[in-house]
């Protein structure tokens, strides 16, 4: 009986939150552009055939037209098709970091929260100097000695390199987990510290994590771009970073304007959608924010 | 004060050690080492050993890692595999453009940023704030290299009012007028980077300036009769200002990442474009010592921007 209750309130408390992100006018603009460009990403196939190589010598550098609809680059390639596939990478670089970012940010934040001591003097030390360190400049090395540069690879380095946001949010609200009632409670009932770490306060610190998850999602995006400006990119795979690095390369961002532009504002959709979604999620879970 | 002074720098220091910790073994560590990526692949086994042995990369890591750092010390970062010089003269040549750009921008961003985050704190719900958030939040999405070229499409190529590259032409030196020349440059550059930091420092200040302005004083300082903007630029701006300025040393570190961007984007002679150059050649001394040199001002700025708020409030000092 006492189950079903808590099961009850549970829900409860669910939906209202969800009715308070349907209610977020921000947050929908960005839950609808996310959803958008995963479909984007998934029927890459369908909307838009692949270009690679060299196009027709007489098709370089059309303006859009219904033939070309963001027009052609300087090699006679389909920008919209490069563009639509572009987002299936971006949405994959930002995947991989996001993973990685939990993998490595969570266990770190976790276990300086909820020890404390010297395992939070070292984590958050740690921590500390990524947050302080140019990273991109250190980004821009390893992608430049790395052997290969996949965009798996270019995502990997990314990942390893966005988690300190993530190890200092899920610290701070492992330690306001760890300071409420029942966690005492469940220690003295003797429960594994392990199962108090996954069950109670990962469940409790999940939220800011997540709000945190689609920030990363949106600089990895960014930083994915400007490795891939400045050429140090996937030479096989289409990003949006790579377009801009072809259109800067070939000199025509000054005569071409379509050939910059699409892939900029591809970028600007893909970043303000998660930033809004987060913006929602953050206001729905929070009402105090929200009103003000 | 001297106290968190100390303290402070030598968390600075210890930062720094780790700092080229790291680099010396992500660079060495990885699966293409620097030596088989500098020779040409048609030369020799024997010739390849005797170039390894030239730079010293046939010793022990460890032993590397050690000379490494006891050269570090001494100011020499190497050798640059394309330009045959030292590391440290080229990028001390580099260095200075760099620290301008960013140093102007830090300051313009701050002057600008934080009185429009205080006034639509102050403002909050009103069609200034919702203008001044909706600007922010597309100011933090813009990518940077596209803003870089779209201002210079407009400003450099069809109006033809500003330079189009560089950062002073050549011919003029000395006097006013290489002065007005050099800040005619830094301008493009200038607003291209302030556009991301621009909006975080915006944010960051209406929030706190939303929570101070219900702090208890604030209610006094309205009671005594107190005119409502000098209760906002007298009272509330101060405490608002120091989350402000505390961002503003994680920011740096970020805004050198926009700095390579923007040099590359403007031709910028600076360390960021330098580590562009260095990519394409790929010239490895290069980019360890222009990171060492970056990650080493970041540093610096943060202690001073640290001791600035220890300095603005007192109460950082106990922690």
């Amino acid at each position: 009986m006492l189950e079903l209750k808590k099961k009850s309130s549970f829900r409860k408390r669910w939906e209202k939150e969800i009715k308070a992100f349907l209610n977020h006018k921000i947050g929908m603009i960005g839950l609808f552009g996310v959803i958008f460009l995963v479909i984007v990403a998934i029927l890459a196939p369908v909307i838009a055939e692949p270009v690679s190589g060299y196009g027709n010598y007489e098709d370089k550098l059309l303006k859009p037209s219904s033939e070309h609809l963001f027009g052609t680059d300087d090699m006679g390639l389909d920008l919209f098709s490069q563009v639509v596939w572009g987002t299936r990478s971006s949405i994959k670089v930002g995947i991989i970091a996001v993973i990685l970012a939990l993998a490595i940010g969570v266990p770190i934040g976790l276990i300086s929260g909820y020890y404390g001591g010297i395992f939070d003097t070292i984590g958050m030390g740690i921590t500390d100097i990524f947050l302080t360190i140019p990273m991109l400049p250190l980004m821009i090395i390893i992608a430049a000695i790395a052997e290969s540069n996949s965009i798996n690879m270019v995502a990997f380095i990314i990942g390893i390199f966005s988690w300190p946001s993530i190890a200092r949010i899920t610290k701070s609200s492992t330690l306001k987990v760890c300071g409420m009632q029942y966690i005492e409670a469940a220690k003295c009932l003797g429960i594994k510290t392990k199962s108090i770490l996954l069950k109670h306060v990962l469940l409790n610190a999940s939220t800011p994590v997540f709000i945190n998850l689609t920030i990363v999602m949106a600089s990895s995006i960014v930083t994915e771009s400007s490795i891939s400006f400045l050429g140090l990119g996937d030479p096989l795979t289409h990003s949006w970073g790579k377009i801009l690095h072809n259109a800067y390369q070939s000199g025509a961002f000054g005569t071409a304007w379509w050939y910059s532009l699409f892939p900029s504002l591809a970028i600007i959709f893909f970043v303000i959608s998660f930033n809004f979604l987060s913006m929602g999620v953050r206001d729905a879970l929070n009402p105090r924010i929200s009103r003000e | 004060m001297a106290k968190y002074i100390t303290k402070r720098i030598l968390k600075g220091i210890v930062t720094f050690l780790i700092t080229i910790t790291l680099t010396f073994f992500i660079v060495r560590l990885m699966p293409a080492d620097p030596a088989t990526l500098l020779m040409d692949p048609r030369m020799s086994e024997a010739h390849r050993q005797q170039l390894l042995k030239d730079f010293g990369l046939d010793k022990p890591l460890i032993v590397q890692y050690f000379s490494f750092l006891r050269n570090l010390l001494k100011g020499d970062l190497g050798i640059s595999f394309m330009q045959k010089r030292p590391v440290m003269d080229i990028i001390m040549e580099k260095l200075p453009w760099t620290l301008l750009l960013m140093t102007i921008t830090q300051f313009i961003t701050m002057a600008v940023g934080i009185p429009l985050g205080i006034y639509s704190g102050h403002k909050r719900g009103s069609l200034f704030d919702q203008i001044v958030n909706a600007v922010a939040i597309f100011g933090i999405s813009i990518f940077v290299p596209w803003l870089g070229f779209t201002l210079l499409y407009i400003f450099g190529y069809n109006l033809a009012i500003l330079p189009i590259g560089g950062a002073h032409t050549p011919g003029i030196d000395g006097g006013l007028e290489y002065f007005l020349d050099v800040g005619k440059h830094l301008i493009l550059p200038v607003i291209t980077l302030m556009s991301i930091y621009l909006a975080n420092y915006v944010l960051y200040t209406r929030g706190s300036v939303i929570d101070v302005l219900s702090e208890d004083y604030i209610r006094t300082a309205r009671s005594k009769g107190m005119k409502e903007m000098r209760v906002l630029w007298k009272h509330a701006s101060k405490n608002a200002m120091i989350p402000t300025v505390t961002t503003a040393g994680l920011m740096i570190g970020r805004m050198v990442g926009g700095a390579v961007l923007t040099e590359t984007v403007f031709a910028y002679p600076g360390v960021g474009r330098m580590i562009y150059q260095a990519v394409s050649q790929q010239d490895f001394p290069i980019l360890q010592g222009a990171f060492i040199i970056l990650a080493l001002s970041v540093i610096i700025m943060n202690i001073i921007t640290d001791i600035l708020c220890a300095y603005l409030d007192p109460r950082i000092k106990l922690e």
